[in-house]
């Protein structure tokens, strides 16, 4: 009679670890995916027709309304959080502001740039929002589309933003070195191009 | 286990002569009054079995009730005591009788109250007749404490004697949650209402499920409150109801609350994730407790964002060259460069190029589209849903109204890269785009 019991009593709290073990193991590997080569290359081609893209859009009208910088750092943006494939929140909140900001035709600082240098600052005599708290809510500004997510929840979408976020670093600086290298810096980029399409893995 | 009872009836017995001859004037009119009452109570407790496993649920919350404090010993006692009038001349010694057990151990007067107290309760509910009954769950009290284990197993049977298996589980059960009396805090005024307003037998099942679940989930490797034999052979009883809880265990020396357990399992998934964290944050191994490692954290990701910030600007100053570059671009300046490397690469890794550059085409293709996506009207949902769930669809939705729009600036590109590495990519591209393709790109 014990033996089932205790059996499904295991298996139940089996189960509950599987889960969360399941868990890690998916957020390891999809951090793990943001370090391939496989990423950093689809990135890098994808945000090379991006950036062609915006030259092209930005030429006939509207260049000189916003600075380019921003443009293009919107465009890495965006083709980062389509890189990310959806799955994370913050990748699902770049692009709805994206849309909403097309759409709407309002300018708005809606996303990671402007809102760091911004900081709120509460005093310490208010007991009601610790020092941790405070840090936790700067945090969620950071992350784009995490202001109000809970600290679990905020933590795993950091941990898959920095990875996502190095990896746009990797690719962006890989890319600003082919294109503004001279003829001696281009054997070295060049290579690294080839090495990424001859070895896809 | 029936065997023993007439055992403890002996027991019984024997003990009633010895405290009636020590210290009552029981006479023998009234011991055979008691042991005939006893038998009718038994056949009566045989006859309402099903009630008393309710009830025993009810008491056991009740007991639970009881032992936390809300009630006082004396007035149960007092209150079974009234009862029965005529034999209270034998109650107040028996009555006074498990008390100066206390100095055994702190658990077994929790038992054996439990145990008087369950044949008292029982009499508040039933029959005065049944008042009798509690002698014998004294003297079994006695004699429980006198072996010092299974006592929780001598009262219940007592108490439903004749019952099949089921009740035996829910009978275990309950007595796990006799032993896990002191950490049931909260809901205790639920149970004690409950026990008063004679709940129906689905409500006294619901509720024992759930103290048994929770109270079974916490029972393992709870060293407070048991020995380690009983408090297995409980904790092997569990789930007889099955609600859809999340089963944590409490590990020793650790609070049993629930609330304490869903703040624990909270804090360890924080404590997991920052751990997280600190692999990928450089510089984080020597920071310890949250706040530095939240410092540390919000430091890297603004730092990040302000390269990226950098590297956008400095591409924004590139990106004039891209477009009317490009084709001179690579065609003069990567050209060579990669013709000198590509006779090293030799026959194979052309054939690897192929496909990789294939992809890359495919890519393209694809990142036009997506590019294009922005400038077209859609509503936003609609927009929203494309991109994260089925990107893939974009290429077939834009498709014919793109893709020849895409053709021209893409030509120049793919015919340069068509002359780099001699690969024939209109082949390739004449096809009409299947949705495979970017599946696999997507996929990968």
């Amino acid at each position: 009679m014990e033996n089932p019991e205790s059996v499904s009593r295991e298996s139940k709290t089996k189960k509950r670890r599987k889960t969360l073990n399941d868990d890690q193991t998916q957020s390891i590997s999809n951090n793990m995916k943001w370090r391939t080569e496989a990423e950093q290359q689809i990135y890098s081609s994808k945000l090379f027709e991006a950036l062609r893209q915006v030259r092209r859009n930005n030429s006939p009208a509207e260049a000189n309304h916003r600075p380019r910088g921003r443009v293009v750092r919107e465009a890495a943006d965006r083709v980062l959080a389509v890189a990310a494939k959806g799955r994370t929140r913050w990748s699902r909140a770049i692009l709805t502001s994206r849309l909403r900001l097309r759409f709407k035709k309002v300018r708005k600082q809606k996303v990671t740039g402007g809102g760091r240098l911004r900081k709120v600052e509460v005093r310490k005599e208010n007991k009601g929002i610790t020092v941790l708290q405070r840090k936790v809510r700067v945090l969620g500004r950071l992350v784009p589309g995490c202001r109000k997510l809970s600290f679990p929840n905020l933590l795993e979408e950091t941990t898959d933003y920095i990875a996502a976020l190095e990896m746009q670093v990797r690719a962006m600086t890989a890319l600003t070195q082919l294109l503004t290298g001279g003829a001696g810096g281009l054997a070295a980029p060049v290579d690294q191009l080839q090495s990424n399409l001859t070895s896809p893995t | 286990m029936n065997r023993a009872l007439p055992e403890m009836l002996h027991c019984l017995n024997t003990s009633v002569g010895n405290l009636a001859g020590n210290c009552t004037d029981l006479t023998v009119l009234d011991r055979q009054r008691t042991r005939i009452k006893w038998q009718q109570e038994q056949f009566q407790q045989q006859q309402q079995q099903q009630q008393q496993q309710n009830y025993f649920a009810s008491q056991g919350q009740q007991l639970q009730g009881l032992i936390n404090g809300d009630l006082r010993l004396d007035q149960v006692v007092t209150r079974s005591l009234k009862v029965d009038p005529g034999l209270e001349n034998g109650w107040p010694d028996y009555g006074k009788f498990p008390l100066p057990k206390t100095g055994f151990c702190e658990e077994s007067t929790g038992f054996e109250s439990a145990g008087y107290l369950n044949g008292s309760a029982f009499e508040m509910n039933y029959a005065i007749s049944r008042t009798a009954s509690c002698p014998p769950a004294v003297a079994e009290a006695v004699a429980a404490v006198a072996d010092g284990k299974g006592k929780e197993s001598i009262v219940t049977e007592k108490l439903s004697s004749a019952v099949g298996k089921e009740s035996f589980k829910k009978r275990k059960a309950d007595k796990a949650q006799n032993s896990k009396v002191v950490a049931e805090d909260d809901s205790r005024d639920k149970r004690i209402k409950g026990c008063a307003e004679e709940e129906d037998s689905k409500m006294t099942e619901q509720n024992s499920s759930k103290n048994n679940s929770s109270s079974n989930s916490k029972n393992n490797n709870n060293n407070r409150e048991n020995s380690g034999d009983t408090s297995k052979e409980n904790s092997k009883v569990s789930e007889v109801q099955k609600p859809d809880y999340i089963h944590v265990r409490a590990r020793r020396g650790q609070a049993t609350d629930s609330h304490s357990l869903a703040e624990r399992v909270r804090r360890e998934k924080i404590s997991e994730r920052m751990k997280y964290l600190q692999d990928l944050v450089p510089g984080c191994n020597k920071i310890t407790g949250k706040a530095g490692m939240l410092d540390e954290i919000i430091n890297y990701v603004q730092s990040l964002q302000r390269q990226v910030e950098f590297l956008s600007m400095k591409l924004a100053a590139v990106n004039p060259r891209l477009d009317f570059n490009i084709d001179n671009f690579f065609a003069k300046e990567v050209f060579p460069a990669c013709t000198a490397s590509f006779p090293t690469l030799g026959a194979t890794s052309s054939e690897m190029a192929n496909p990789a550059l294939l992809q890359l085409n495919q890519l393209q293709q694809v990142i036009s589209c997506c590019g294009l996506e922005m400038g077209m009207i859609n509503p936003p949902d609609m927009g929203l849903r494309r991109t994260t769930s089925a990107p893939v669809s974009f290429p077939e939705n834009f498709l014919d109204t793109s893709y020849f729009n895409q053709i021209q600036p893409s030509t120049t590109w793919d015919a340069d890269l068509q002359n780099l590495f001699g690969v024939d990519i209109h082949q390739g591209r004449s096809t009409p785009f299947p949705s495979q393709p970017f599946t696999d790109n997507y996929e990968s």
